[in-house]
């Protein structure tokens, strides 16, 4: 039993379990990402960048941080792009500069992505459709529906709702502090939590979840509706990043969101991975874009260094297993 | 027929194999004659499925050596053995289920055009020979999924033919057979027999082998106890050659049963599985459930537990009539299982020992939906000590313990759970002998604190050894009660076959 006690000291148990050792892998990527283009770029290193690289990574963030919780629990979700979008085009859409309606049409549309995400969440555990799929016909309905509303960007936003993505709190933007805290309260919900452990043992092993008393429907239910409320969320910032909203706004966030959480060593199988993880994969994806931008790398290089990122993660995830 | 005529067409001579904690095979010495039905009986563990498993090539033997047709073989891996005419069908197939029957039996091996499309006509006719010549009717074109199980081995027996088999296993083929199905089995089976195939049959039941087999050996322990024409042996003999043994003395203990009750079911059914199921179990009492594989215990377990709702029938626990839709129902009812298979449905095998333990019982360890983690790093040290499971550490992952420390850890989230009502699907399995008994050691320590206990189990042995009463299922029903001063292994054996129609 002296064994037991040994065991507390957390450096060690770091580099002894998995989950450990993928997060140290992890965070190596990303400080090898950070020297190197601190070498190679004279304007990567001001502070000045380092704070936008922050902002930028908010928004990926955010949707990541919902699309955690479903990858664990063995799902996936591909909704979330369209649903930034109309999230982003019912803020502007209906604001139109009014600043006595920033209120009601925040909880709006926050309801609204939490109804898109529980009706995947439905139509997975109730009708058995599997993620990919429920998720990739939710994806086209809510993207139609959004076109039949607008089909080009839409209304403006009052000046003080700007503050979302541009204020400043002391020298720290708004926005980074915002998703510090989002951050700070979904990693507790998942690690400390009962639910969070429901999320876990739901998609490690759903059957043996079920026989253990947990509703694992209501779990699965459960985390696709905080993936909808989460991205619903993400429009809303999109919305005040841009001043209007964009129907094609969102575009892309579905796969980005799914490699940022792959990256951070969250599998497809359920079950294993974290938040963590997907801080690192955020800020990876989001070093790789700043600096390839800041070296007039074209775009579709971006893709596919991100692309290559994406497959050697998982390589040496499958390495350390 | 079972005449000792006929070339001998195969030997195993002196055949020994062991694996990691067990012997399997001692000198076990194996024979068939050309065209003969050979029956291999034995209890579970009596090496029967190694034995094959050697011949089919599936396994290498430590010792001894095989002759075919006169030549000593030898196989390093399962084509080796197809390839000298030796084709095993398991209990469940191995046929791809969206690929039609032609396409299932010349699988990898399809009659070919040039430019290597596969030539259909072909294909079909030769499938078609070989069906006629077992007497099958089948569509040559169905997938296989709409078949049913057997069929499906037909369609297997097909495929050993056309891999010019001339000795064909089959493991248990009856297992999951309904009477119809298993008329039609042994005729195809006689029909091998006329065009010189020679069969080796296992079985659990003993009414079949007399029906088809020619001789019969017993296997025991790993050794061979006996081969004898069926003609010159009965049931009775057959099942005391089994399992004749002495197991007294083996188990330890236990104080007396307390009066109070426990979990009675009460006219249980669920519509094809199981029929009208009554049952007690006492505080403190330990009641063993035996019968074959597919008798419905475990389906009878997993209704308790709420796990598929009976379509009738009562559930009650402690005099109270309980309901229970659910397995989370059954937990707060103070119901435990500890599963069958402890991979499957047991434990999260990438999760740690601490959090499959408190699983069942977070919602106690919860303070305004937080884990309480002090508390249960508390409760998980003492279970932990408790139970002697040996692990590194709390935080280990399960999938490195142990196939006992496994079982201990599913066992420790019941008992933290504190059910009252605890029911064990197979609680030995996989496990070694040092294990067994500690974990014999567990149940019988939680009987004496009173909680209720149900323990399904296929080693008689330990229903015999464990339980203050034994029930016996078959086809869905409970078909006898023993005590255990009356019970011996063959009155098991004979009600769970259906030997003996009741006691």
């Amino acid at each position: 039993m002296a064994q037991l006690r040994e065991k507390k000291f957390s450096s060690n148990k770091l580099i002894r379990t998995r989950r450990g050792r993928e997060i140290i892998a992890i965070y190596s990527l990303l400080t090898a990402l950070i020297i190197i283009s601190s070498l190679i770029s004279p304007d990567f290193r001001t502070p000045r960048n380092a704070v936008n690289i922050l902002r930028q990574a908010v928004l990926l963030g955010i949707v990541s941080t919902g699309q955690t919780l479903v990858i664990l629990t063995r799902g996936l979700d591909l909704s979330v792009g369209s649903t930034i979008s109309l999230g982003a085009c019912l803020t502007s859409g209906i604001m139109l500069g009014r600043g006595e309606l920033i209120l009601p049409v925040f909880l709006l549309v926050l309801l609204i992505g939490t109804v898109i995400g529980a009706g995947n969440g439905l139509i997975v555990t109730r009708l058995k459709v599997p993620p990919f799929i429920a998720t990739l016909g939710m994806m086209s309905i809510v993207q139609g529906s959004l076109l039949l509303y607008t089909k080009r960007a839409i209304g403006w936003v009052p000046t003080s709702f700007l503050f979302f993505a541009d204020g400043q709190i002391g020298f720290v933007p708004f926005p980074v502090l915002f998703y510090a805290l989002l951050f700070l309260a979904f990693f507790i919900f998942l690690k400390k939590t009962t639910f969070g452990r429901y999320i876990y043992a739901t998609g490690g092993n759903e059957e043996i979840a079920r026989l253990s008393g947990i509703q694992t429907r209501f779990v699965v239910l459960i985390t696709y509706s905080l993936s909808g409320f989460l991205a619903a969320l993400a429009g809303l910032f999109l919305a005040s990043r841009l001043a209007m909203g964009d129907p094609l706004g969102g575009e892309g966030y579905e796969l980005n969101s799914i490699a940022a959480v792959l990256v951070g060593g969250t599998s497809l199988a359920g079950g294993r991975g974290g938040l963590g993880g997907t801080l690192a994969g955020v800020l990876i994806m989001t070093v790789v874009g700043n600096i390839l931008n800041l070296m007039n790398v074209p775009g579709f290089w971006q893709w596919i260094v991100k692309g290559l990122i994406i497959i050697g993660a998982v390589s040496v995830y499958r390495k350390i297993d | 027929m079972g005449e000792e005529t006929g070339d001998i067409i195969l030997e195993m001579k002196n055949i020994s194999k062991s694996f990691p904690g067990v012997q399997a095979l001692r000198n076990a010495s194996f024979y068939c004659r050309k065209g003969e039905v050979k029956a291999l009986v034995g209890e579970n563990g009596a090496g029967k499925s190694t034995l094959m498993k050697i011949l089919a090539g599936v396994y290498q033997p430590d010792e001894g050596e095989m002759i075919l047709k006169g030549k000593k073989v030898q196989f390093n891996n399962p084509r080796d053995a197809q390839k000298s005419g030796i084709s095993i069908i398991y209990q469940e197939g191995s046929l791809l289920p969206y690929l039609g029957v032609a396409e299932n039996i010349f699988l990898g091996r399809e009659p070919r055009k040039k430019l290597t499309f596969i030539d259909s006509s072909a294909l079909y006719r030769e499938a078609e020979k070989l069906l006629n010549k077992l007497e099958i009717e089948i569509d040559l074109t169905a997938p296989v999924y709409n078949l049913n199980l057997a069929q499906q081995q037909m369609i297997e027996i097909a495929k050993a033919l056309s891999l010019n088999a001339e000795l064909i296993i089959m493991d248990e083929p009856s297992a999951a057979l309904t009477t119809q199905e298993l008329d039609r089995l042994f005729q195809i089976i006689h029909s091998l027999k006329n065009q010189g195939v020679t069969v080796i049959y296992i079985s659990h039941r003993i009414e079949e082998i007399f029906h088809i087999a020619d001789r019969v050996t017993v296997l025991k322990d790993g050794k061979v106890v006996s081969t004898t024409s069926i003609k010159e042996i009965d049931g009775e003999i057959l099942i005391r050659q089994m399992v004749g043994r002495d197991i007294d003395g083996r188990f330890p203990a236990k104080g007396g049963v307390e009066k109070k009750k426990g979990l009675s079911v009460v006219g249980l059914s669920c519509r094809g599985v199981l029929h009208d199921i009554n049952l007690e179990v006492r505080k403190g009492e330990i009641v063993g459930l035996a019968g074959l594989v597919g008798s419905g215990r475990t389906e009878l377990a997993r209704a308790i537990f709420g796990v598929r709702c009976p379509d009738k029938g009562e559930i009650h626990l402690d005099g109270r009539k309980i309901k229970v839709k659910s397995p989370r129902d059954a937990i707060n009812s103070g119901i435990g299982l500890v599963t069958e298979d402890r991979k499957k449905d047991g434990l999260i095998l990438g999760v740690s020992v601490k959090k499959n333990i408190t699983l069942p019982s977070l919602n106690r360890l919860t303070k305004m939906g937080l884990v309480s983690e002090k508390r249960e790093r508390r409760w998980v040290k003492k279970i932990i000590q408790e139970l002697d499971i040996r692990t590194p550490s709390m935080n280990q992952q399960v999938e490195y313990l142990s196939g006992g420390n496994q079982q201990k850890v599913s066992l420790a989230k019941w008992l933290i759970t504190e059910s009252d009502v605890i029911i064990f699907d197979e609680p030995t399995r996989g496990i070694d002998v040092g294990a067994k008994f500690e974990i014999y050691n567990l149940i019988l320590d939680l009987a004496r604190r009173g909680k209720a206990i149900l323990m399904i189990s296929s080693e008689l042995p330990e229903i015999l050894g464990m339980s203050d009463r034994i029930l016996v299922m078959r086809e869905g029903k409970i078909v006898g009660e023993l005590l255990p001063q009356d019970a011996t292994e063959e009155k098991i054996i004979s009600l769970a076959t259906g030997l003996i129609k009741n006691s």
